[in-house]
């Protein structure tokens, strides 16, 4: 009888595919973001709001995860914004190999920014490095202010958590504050924006400013 | 979360550690399970049963060490396992923390006849 030490990460294939990822990502001075949160929390409203602002200053490419459909794309495209479309076709988020072989369809050297907003799902994506420079976790207001306590790993490995449809906090129960308390219970040093429309308009010059901040700060670093 | 996967990789390195080191026969396999690594051991059983099924790995047992959650305190520096949220520094009551153990799952060893 012998014991034969392995020592080996059962996720060792993802996170080396992740960290391929972001040597591509990184010789082709591309700043990554990865974008997540629950089905309908307001994500790709969210890109439709933001993309104007940001594509103005940085040449930009969203790649889309969903299980079916192009309408998330399609919603981008028209927003002039270059789309593409990963179906996972049953699959419960996007993973280090998928944004690899759909990375290979970019023009590398165009791009500046590129956005992935992966599947909607508030627990699988989490544990999925893509090789991405940021993270930001969306949830909405109607999802519940206890949100944040139900989902610790969302709230944990996120540098952002974006609080979407605050205009319609009042109408649904929930306290913003007691929601950022919570936020903060799981973890205290996460960025806390907020989203929302204020007299009609969807204002998110918060999300675009801490955007165009983490991009020009590893721009500083490297 | 994706036990299937993870059992599935998991056998994969089992086989390729077996034809590497001459293996006849393996009798368990030791995994460690961190508590905030997002999967449940009863599904890697589950799993892991399932898949060994037609593989050289019949018959095996899968041995799970859970691994508690242990943060570090980011003002002092002391090390604790914490309770539930919000974690606080018992040294210091510092709520500001990272986290230093928990969030991994690792195949240790494999316990075989050679």
């Amino acid at each position: 009888m012998a014991e034969i030490e392995v020592k080996q990460d059962l996720r060792a294939l993802n996170n080396q595919t992740a960290a391929k990822n972001r040597r591509s990502f990184n010789e082709n001075n591309i700043f990554v973001l990865n974008i997540m949160g629950s089905p309908g929390a307001g994500k790709t409203t969210l890109l439709e709001n933001i993309l104007p602002e940001l594509a103005a200053t940085f040449s930009t490419v969203v790649i889309e995860g969903d299980l079916a459909t192009q309408n998330d794309a399609d919603r981008i495209r028209k927003t002039g914004v270059k789309a593409y479309q990963i179906n996972t076709n049953g699959g419960c988020h996007l993973d280090a190999r998928m944004i690899e072989d759909e990375f290979r369809k970019i023009d590398a050297e165009k791009t500046e920014l590129l956005i992935i907003e992966n599947v909607g799902n508030l627990v699988c994506p989490i544990s999925f490095d893509l090789g991405e420079d940021l993270r930001m976790v969306v949830i909405s207001t109607p999802e519940g202010e206890d949100k944040p306590l139900k989902y610790p790993p969302a709230m944990i490995n996120t540098d952002a958590v974006v609080i979407t449809k605050t205009d319609l906090s009042e109408y649904v129960g929930v306290s913003l504050d007691t929601m950022k308390k919570y936020i903060r219970d799981i973890n205290p040093k996460v960025c806390i924006l907020e989203a929302g429309k204020i007299d009609g308009v969807y204002n998110t010059g918060s999300i675009v400013r801490f955007i165009k901040d983490k991009l020009a700060e590893k721009r500083s670093v490297n | 979360m994706h036990e299937t996967a993870l059992m599935q990789n998991l056998i994969s390195i089992a086989e390729k550690t077996v034809k590497e080191n001459n293996i006849k026969h393996v009798n368990s396999i030791s995994l460690s399970v961190g508590r905030m690594s997002n999967a449940m051991p009863d599904a890697l059983i589950f799993a892991f049963e399932a898949f060994t099924q037609n593989s050289s790995l019949k018959g095996a047992e899968l041995i799970i060490n859970e691994v508690p959650v242990k943060v570090r305190c980011e003002r002092c520096g002391f090390d604790y396992e914490p309770d539930d949220f919000p974690f606080i520094c018992p040294e210091c009551r510092s709520n500001f923390y990272s986290i230093i153990q928990g969030e991994d799952i690792y195949i240790e060893s494999l316990d075989c006849e050679v």
